[in-house]
C-alpha cells in the first residue's frame, strides 16, 4: 500500500444557492483546479462523486460521468458515484484514497455535490424520510429529526443531560462558522436563541438541526511521493476505520449509546498508530446537537453521559481539552450531503496550512480526524489526517 | 417579452401518487414473501418471523434468518401491548403525504422483545410519558392495504 496525500482542493460557499447542480459542480470544480499548481482535468485518472440522493433532489442518476464532463476530466481507471447517504462524500475519498494507495491511480478525485433546496421542500423531506428502512421506518414518517429527537430524549432521561447543555453546541458551532466564508450559517447564536426557536420534533428546536443545504467541493489525491509536483504543504491520510451496525431501529446497538463510533475509534487510532491524546482537530458530524455530546463519550474524550457537561466546561473550543469542530460543523457551515465529507477535509487542509482565521485557528496542530455518520447513527466512518 | 405568444402545452394538473413517493409496503403475495404479516395483522395479531435454527426473533419480518442464514422461519405472535421507551412529535417538515396529519407523535416500542418505530396515535407530546403502556392500531389505506400504529391508552 502507497501512503497517499492530499495536495488540495475547493469548494462552494454554501446555503441556499441561486445555482443548480450543475453550477455547483461547475463552481467547486474550477476552484479545486485553480488551486493546485501543476495540475489539469486530463491528468485525473479516478473520480469518485460522494452524491446521497441526486436521483432525489436533481431527478438525475449517472452524475460522476456528468461531474467529470463538466470538468474536463476523462477518467481511464475508476468512475463511479458513491452513495453512504451523509457520509457520501467520505465514501468518495475512501474509494479515491484505496485507488491511490493500490497503485490503482496515481491522480484521484475525490468530489461531493448535493443540491438539496426544492421548489417544494415536503419532496426534500420525503427524501429524508427514506433513509432508514422505509417499509417500516420511513412508513412512520421516521426522518433524521424524529430520530435524533429520540435520541436526545433517551439521553437527557438517562444522564440528566439538558437542553441548554445541548444548545451550547449550536453556540459554539456557530461562533465559528461565522469565521469560515463557505459555511451557510454566518450568524452569532445564543443559548436564549436556540431554546426559542421553533420547535422541530421535541426536545429539538430549529437551532439543534443541520440545515437544508446547496454545496459542493472536491479535493484532490495523489501518492505521498509525488505530493511535492503539487504542494510544498500536502496532508497525508494515515489511519481510518468504518463500522455499520444494522440499519432498521430493531437492529441498532443501541440508541443513547453509539457502539459503532467507538469501535471504529479505534480501529483509526489503531490504523494510524496514535492514541486520542495526539489528535488536535475533530471535525465531528454535528447533524444535531445531541449528535456532537455523544460523540464527545463515543471517542473517549468523557465518560459516558457526561458530554453535556463536556461542553459546558469548555472543553471542545479552540484552546481546550480538544479543538471540535473549528470549522464551523454541519450546524454552523450546513450540511450538503454528500459535500459534507470534503468540506471538513478541505478545511483541515487550510487549518495545517494556517490558512484559517485567527479565531478558529488550531495553532501547531499536527493531528486531525474527520468523522461522519449516516442512517440512524448506526453507521460511523473516520480518517486520520496527519501535517506531516 | 410582453406580447409573445408560445404555444401552450398541456400536463396533468394530478397525477396518481407514484409507487416510488409512497411508504407504505406492497403487501400481497405477489409483491412480498412475507404477506402472511398483513394477513395476521388483518385478524389482529402482530406477528414476526423467528429462527427455528438458532431461535433469532427478526425484525422486521424475513425470509432467511440474519444472523445463521436460516431460511426456516416461523411466525410467532409479538402480543399486542408494548411499552413506549422514546417519543417525539412531528411538527412539520412532514413527507409528501402525511402533511394532514400534523402535528403527530412517533414513538419507539418494545414489544415482545423487539425495539419497532410507530406512530403513537390518541396522544400529543405532552401526554406521554417515557415507560408507558401503549396498544396496537390497525389502520387502512384507500386501496385496501393495512399497516399498524399504537395508540395510548385512555
Ligand atoms: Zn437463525
Amino acid at each position: 500500500m502507497r501512503k497517499v496525500a492530499i495536495v488540495g482542493g475547493g469548494g462552494t460557499k454554501c446555503g441556499k444557492r441561486d445555482a443548480n447542480w450543475r453550477e455547483l459542480v461547475q463552481e467547486a470544480g474550477k476552484t479545486m483546479f485553480d488551486n493546485i499548481d501543476n495540475l489539469s482535468p486530463k491528468d485525473v485518472e479516478a473520480l469518485l462523486v460522494g452524491a446521497a440522493q441526486p436521483e432525489r433532489f436533481t431527478f438525475q442518476v449517472h452524475v460522476a460521468p456528468m461531474v467529470a464532463e463538466h470538468l474536463g476530466i476523462t477518467p481511464r481507471k475508476v468512475i463511479a458515484t458513491t452513495e453512504l447517504m451523509c457520509a457520501s462524500g467520505q465514501a468518495a475519498i475512501r474509494y479515491a484514497w484505496a485507488c491511490v494507495a493500490s497503485g490503482m491511480a496515481d491522480v484521484a478525485v475525490a468530489f461531493g455535490v448535493e443540491k438539496m433546496f426544492m421548489p417544494d421542500m415536503s419532496e426534500a423531506q420525503t427524501n429524508m424520510t427514506c433513509v432508514l428502512d422505509r417499509e417500516w421506518d420511513g412508513v412512520n414518517a421516521m426522518s433524521a429529526p424524529p430520530f435524533f429527537a429520540m435520541t436526545a430524549q433517551r439521553h437527557m432521561h438517562e444522564f440528566g443531560t439538558t437542553k441548554e447543555q445541548m444548545a451550547l453546541v449550536s453556540v459554539k458551532n456557530h461562533h465559528y462558522s461565522t469565521m469560515n466564508p463557505l459555511a451557510q450559517f454566518q450568524k452569532e447564536v445564543t443559548v436564549e436563541k436556540v431554546l426559542q426557536s421553533p420547535m422541530v420534533a421535541p426536545p429539538l428546536n430549529l437551532f439543534d438541526c443541520s440545515g437544508i443545504t446547496d454545496g459542493a467541493a472536491g479535493v484532490v489525491l495523489v501518492p505521498a511521493e509525488h505530493a511535492k509536483r503539487y504542494t510544498d504543504t500536502p496532508m497525508h491520510i494515515i489511519g481510518s476505520g468504518q463500522v455499520s451496525i444494522g440499519n432498521a431501529i430493531n437492529n441498532l446497538a443501541s440508541i443513547a449509546e453509539w457502539v459503532p463510533l467507538r469501535m471504529a475509534v479505534k480501529e483509526a487510532c489503531t490504523t494510524a498508530k496514535i492514541t486520542l491524546k495526539d489528535i488536535d482537530i475533530a471535525e465531528l458530524h454535528d447533524c444535531f446537537t445531541i449528535s456532537e455530546i455523544l460523540e464527545y463519550e463515543a471517542f473517549g474524550w468523557c465518560e459516558k453521559g457526561e458530554g453535556g457537561k463536556f461542553i459546558e466546561e469548555g472543553e471542545p473550543y479552540v484552546g481546550g481539552k480538544i479543538a471540535v469542530n473549528p470549522r464551523g460543523g454541519l450546524l454552523g457551515s450546513g450540511h450538503p450531503l454528500g459535500a459534507t465529507a470534503i468540506l471538513q477535509t478541505l478545511d483541515i487542509f487550510q487549518q495545517f496550512r494556517g490558512e484559517v482565521p485567527k479565531g478558529r485557528y488550531v495553532s501547531g496542530a499536527k493531528t486531525a480526524v474527520a468523522h461522519n455518520l449516516s442512517g440512524a447513527a448506526n453507521v460511523h466512518s473516520l480518517i486520520i489526517y496527519s501535517r506531516d | 417579452m410582453g406580447n409573445k405568444q408560445f404555444e401552450k402545452i398541456r400536463r396533468p394538473e394530478n397525477i396518481k401518487l407514484p409507487y416510488m413517493l409512497d411508504f407504505y409496503p406492497l403487501e400481497d403475495e405477489k409483491n412480498t414473501r412475507i404477506s402472511k404479516f398483513f394477513e395476521n395483522l388483518k385478524e389482529d395479531r402482530f406477528t414476526s418471523t423467528k429462527c427455528k435454527a438458532c431461535g433469532k426473533l427478526l425484525w422486521p419480518p424475513r425470509i432467511v434468518c440474519s444472523s445463521c442464514l436460516s431460511d426456516n422461519l416461523e411466525w410467532v405472535d409479538l402480543g399486542v401491548e408494548g411499552e413506549l421507551y422514546a417519543f417525539s412529535e412531528m411538527r412539520g417538515g412532514a413527507p409528501l403525504g402525511f402533511a394532514q396529519d400534523l402535528p403527530f407523535c412517533i414513538g419507539l416500542v418494545k414489544i415482545g422483545g423487539l425495539l419497532i418505530s410507530a406512530r403513537i396515535d390518541n396522544a400529543r407530546y405532552e401526554d406521554l410519558k417515557i415507560g408507558e403502556k401503549v396498544k396496537l392500531k390497525i389502520v387502512e389505506l384507500e386501496d385496501g392495504r393495512i399497516f399498524y400504529r399504537f395508540q395510548r391508552i385512555d
